[in-house]
């Protein structure tokens, strides 16, 4: 059934939860690059050992915004200070609801003056369009979909050098010392006769390029960067392996947009399309109450506390102050046990009871993951990432966990698996649900990248 | 100078053996699918319960042979009989090497009395090739290469599409595309049924008993096709499932065939020197990969002969055909036999724990299809002497099991268990292996298809069985 738009979907649906718990649409996609390339074992560990290529063209949506009054509708639905967002710097945009919670984050690149792009997942891209749309603003914007839904073709490729070799390698192609430049700062390279942007970035403590340039010279940009890394251990990153990098950053890329109540955002909900992300997304794992409001997050408890600027005026703003005074979560690391993971393998060569399988290394099956975290018989916070680490030789999930619940060390359970022998999705086989005992770590885990990661 | 055929491959690289199992390929892929429409679990479930589409559009190269000396020339070339190969049948295509080893298989479709359709690996491709070059029969050849194992969102044709339907429920689909029974062909022959406005060519398939189709047809009508059956599938109350790239491979543990055995080409003189000559640089068999614990300097220690792989009653003694010397030879001999083994869910556990603990693991075992090569060949012993070796892996959801596709030697019994070594004894230039040591796991052998029956009456000992 495919409705105008997501306020028709959820007024046919009973409730916003089992709509999404019932979507057919399958895990986030990361289309059109090789699940694997090598292998995801020897693709983990180039990030941390040699380096990596992260090929990001195709799985996130560009927003292009332009126009004099760019920035002040960027400064009124972000909760980050633009104060000093000069051109050629990037920030993690994140913008939230009335009521202080998330809508969606997205990395947003200051072009030119007055001209902007968001990357990331759909959500928070779509609350920037509404509101240029709706609010009055000078500017104008342009949508460069995600592969996923785009028939026309990329406007730019983006890539990402990653590693302890990172340098190295950029040296190499670039065929110059790498400028000295700040995290999250761009300047411009020369790679292969190809003008291309890069932005200053990192992970496991080491300096990391995003690089991006004119779909025309994808090809060539990236042959030169695979020809230069040769020496220097480069490996290809595939779309098995990709999304588990995070795990080890700690971002959490998959917060439930929280646009589905409130008089304030129907209008937004009926301005979201019935085939939107919003509309479509699948909702996942342990995890389930009737009220949707339970999913959503504070920037506080998904660790943007500190992105939160009071010098601006924007929607949220007097939720967070409250919220500020006393987040409830902290985002963490769980670490999951090996020998409650070999159980759920066990249940692989038994006949009868399954327990839901876990894919290695992304073990998501819904774009909105939520797993439930116990301790005592009782829910102290959601498990929203789960993949495996062979670097850590751990499975991981990224969580936003109780406060209290919160210092590293703390033993937890996470529960895996629907209950009820599991919902519609396509991606879910019939279950039966399993604890599995984790232990908390902070987030970034990654040891280097606990020290390193972190934006300036 | 970079090498411009087979021959200088192998003289550059001093051994067959060190090339091919040093390739930079890595895995075999099954491309341009998607990797899983719902999940491989419950898309191994459906070719059981319910149906399934296989979408065999991409991963088989296709040979069009046509001309007044087709059938001469293929009889020539593959060890079949042709006596009985009347129009609109298909057979098992084998050709084998002057002395009698496998270098590959497709499935050959008789289109008119001068036109043959050849589906499948590369390597037969290759080798009917190669003998029209060489011989003077009049044919003509028409190659379509399987598709891009890596198209990086470029577009992809094929001249073909290619579908089957299998499952205890695919009757009802073809019952109801074909506005009507379905002709009751025989196995492995083809007629015409109608799907949507288009009259398509079927062959007569089926897998575990179960009834099947093979359509194909023109590529443009691809999407067509694919979404007539669906929606058929949906008007009948059937659950179609769509079989993406990563279950597609493990069909074949529960029927038994192996796709993958090494070409056995790269040694002997006359014919097949001048075949390396042949062969480019960029040729499967040039750049192809051999994985697995056996290894060894001989490349002819992965040769396999038709009689192994159970090939033996395909040979049209009558005619004269490469290689029949040699077999009428092997035909005698003890040769080794094809068995599926089933594999201890204790060891298999303990490799996948390995993952989870400090150190160097064992080699990962992928689910659901752990093959990390275009030829697999792991070590089979029974009491530490050597038996035979496990070519195809696979997991099966249906079977609760990991199952591998093996040849063993002749006195090895249905119901032995075999210790296989998983993992690979030395670190090769693989892309597809990541650092690891060397696993033990008991298997029990078991027959071909593989059979629960065997499994359940012999359960007792393969639980309790120590270590061999």
């Amino acid at each position: 059934m495919s409705y105008e738009n997501l306020e028709q979907a959820l007024q046919a649906a009973k409730n916003p939860v089992e709509m999404l718990r019932n979507s057919q649409i399958g895990p986030y996609a990361f289309p059109v690059v090789p699940s694997e390339f090598t292998n995801w074992r020897d693709e983990q560990r180039s990030w941390r050992e040699t380096c990596a290529l992260f090929d990001q063209s195709h799985h996130m949506t560009d927003l292009y915004l332009e126009g004099p009054d760019a920035l002040k509708l960027i400064s009124a639905l972000g909760i980050n200070t633009f104060n000093n967002f000069r051109v050629d710097t990037a920030k993690q945009f994140v913008a939230c609801n009335h009521d202080g919670y998330v809508i969606g984050d997205a990395i947003l690149f200051h072009l030119a003056p007055n001209s902007f792009v968001f990357v990331g997942r759909p959500p928070a891209l779509n609350w920037v369009q509404y509101n240029l749309e709706t609010g009055g603003y000078n500017a104008k914007a342009e949508r460069d979909e995600r592969s996923f839904v785009n028939k026309t073709g990329r406007r730019v490729y983006r890539y990402q050098v990653q590693g302890p070799n990172a340098r190295k390698v950029m040296e190499k192609v670039t065929g110059k010392p790498v400028p000295d430049i700040k995290f999250f700062n761009m300047d411009v390279f020369q790679i292969a006769g190809c003008k291309v942007r890069a932005l200053r970035h990192g992970m496991v403590g080491q300096p990391g390029w995003e690089i991006f340039g004119p779909w025309a010279d994808a090809d060539r940009v990236r042959d030169a960067i695979v020809e230069a890394g040769r020496e220097f251990g480069i490996r290809k990153v595939g779309a098995r392996t990709y999304p588990t990098s995070t795990l080890e950053s700690g971002w959490i890329p998959s917060p439930l947009p929280s646009v589905y109540t409130g008089e304030l955002m129907k209008p937004y909900r009926q301005w979201l399309k019935g085939t939107s992300y919003e509309a479509t997304a699948s909702l996942g794992g342990s995890f389930v109450s009737k009220n949707i409001e339970s999913y959503y997050l504070s920037p506080y408890d998904m660790g943007y506390g500190g992105f939160v600027r009071f010098d601006h005026e924007f929607i949220g703003r007097a939720a967070l102050e409250k919220i500020a005074k006393k987040p409830k979560k902290q985002k963490v690391t769980l670490v999951w046990n090996g020998d409650d993971v070999d159980k759920v393998f066990s249940r692989l060569f038994h006949a009868g009871k399954f327990s839901k399988y876990i894919d290695l290394p992304l073990a998501n099956y819904s774009t909105l993951p939520f797993d439930k975290i116990v301790k005592a018989g009782k829910t102290i916070g959601l498990s929203t990432y789960t993949g495996y680490s062979f670097n850590e030789r751990s499975m991981l999930s990224l969580a936003c966990i109780d406060v209290k619940y919160a210092k590293p060390g703390t033993k937890v359970s996470v529960v895996w698996g629907e209950d009820g022998g599991g919902t519609k999705k396509p991606t879910v086989e019939h279950h039966n649900q399993a604890t599995i005992r984790a232990t908390v770590q902070p987030a970034p885990y990654g040891e280097t990248a606990r020290v390193a990661y972190r934006p300036k | 100078m970079a090498a411009h055929n087979l021959s200088a491959v192998l003289k550059a690289h001093g051994n067959a053996v060190k090339l091919l199992r040093n390739s930079k390929i890595g895995m075999y892929i099954y491309p341009v699918v998607a990797p899983e429409f719902s999940n491989w679990r419950n898309e191994q479930v459906a070719w059981r319960k319910s149906a399934v589409l296989f979408d065999q559009t991409h991963h088989m190269d296709e040979l069009i042979v046509e001309g007044p000396d087709a059938a001469a020339f293929l009889e020539y070339v593959g060890v079949n009989s042709f006596a009985n190969f009347d129009l609109n049948r298909a057979k098992h295509f084998v050709p084998v090497t002057p002395a009698g080893y496998v270098i590959g298989d497709m499935i050959i479709f008789r289109e008119r009395e001068d036109k043959f359709v050849l589906v499948g690996r590369a390597p037969t491709a290759n080798w009917v090739r190669f003998q029209q070059a060489i011989g003077k029969w009049k044919v003509r050849l028409t190659h379509d290469p399987r598709s891009d194992s890596r198209p990086d969102g470029k577009a992809i044709y094929r001249t073909h599409y290619r579908f089957q339907i299998q499952g205890p429920e695919a009757n009802k689909i073809f019952e109801k595309i074909n506005e009507g029974p379905v002709p009751d062909v025989k196995f492995f022959h083809v007629d015409w049924i109608k799907i949507g406005s288009r009259r398509v060519q079927a062959l007569r398939h089926g897998m575990a008993g179960a009834p099947g189709l093979e359509v194909w047809g023109p590529y443009a009508d691809k999407h067509y096709i694919q979404s007539t059956i669906m929606q058929a599938a949906r008007d009948v109350g059937v659950d179609l499932a769509l079989v993406g790239s990563r279950a597609y491979s493990t069909n074949t543990l529960e029927s038994g065939w192996i796709p993958s055995p090494l070409p056995a080409i790269y040694t002997g003189g006359g014919m097949l020197q001048e075949y390396r000559d042949w062969l480019g640089a960029d040729s499967y068999e040039a750049v192809g990969s051999i994985g697995g614990s056996l290894a060894t300097d001989n490349i002819e220690e992965y040769y396999v002969n038709p009689f192994e792989l159970g090939y033996g009653f395909y040979i049209g003694w009558k005619s004269d055909f490469i290689g029949k010397d040699a077999l009428t030879k092997m035909k005698d001999q003890k040769n080794r036999k094809k068995v599926t083994l089933e594999w201890n869910r204790d060891d298999l556990l303990k490799v996948v724990a390995s993952s989870f603990e400090e150190g160097v693991p064992y080699k990962w075992i992928d689910f659901p299809q752990p093959n990390y090569a275009s030829t697999n060949a792991d070590i089979l012993l029974n009491s530490k002497k050597p038996a035979g070796i496990s070519m195809f892996n696979g997991y099966s959801f249906n079977e609760r099991c990991m199952l591998s596709l093996a040849i063993v030697n002749d006195d090895v019994q249905i119901g032995d268990q075999l210790t296989l070594i998983w993992g690979e004894p030395e670190t090769t230039g693989k892309t597809s292996t990541e650092p690891h040591r060397q696993a033990e796991i008991r298997v029990r052998v078991s027959p071909t298809p593989y059979a629960r029956e065997a499994r359940e009456n012999y359960a007792a000992s393969w639980r309790t069985k120590p270590n061999a």
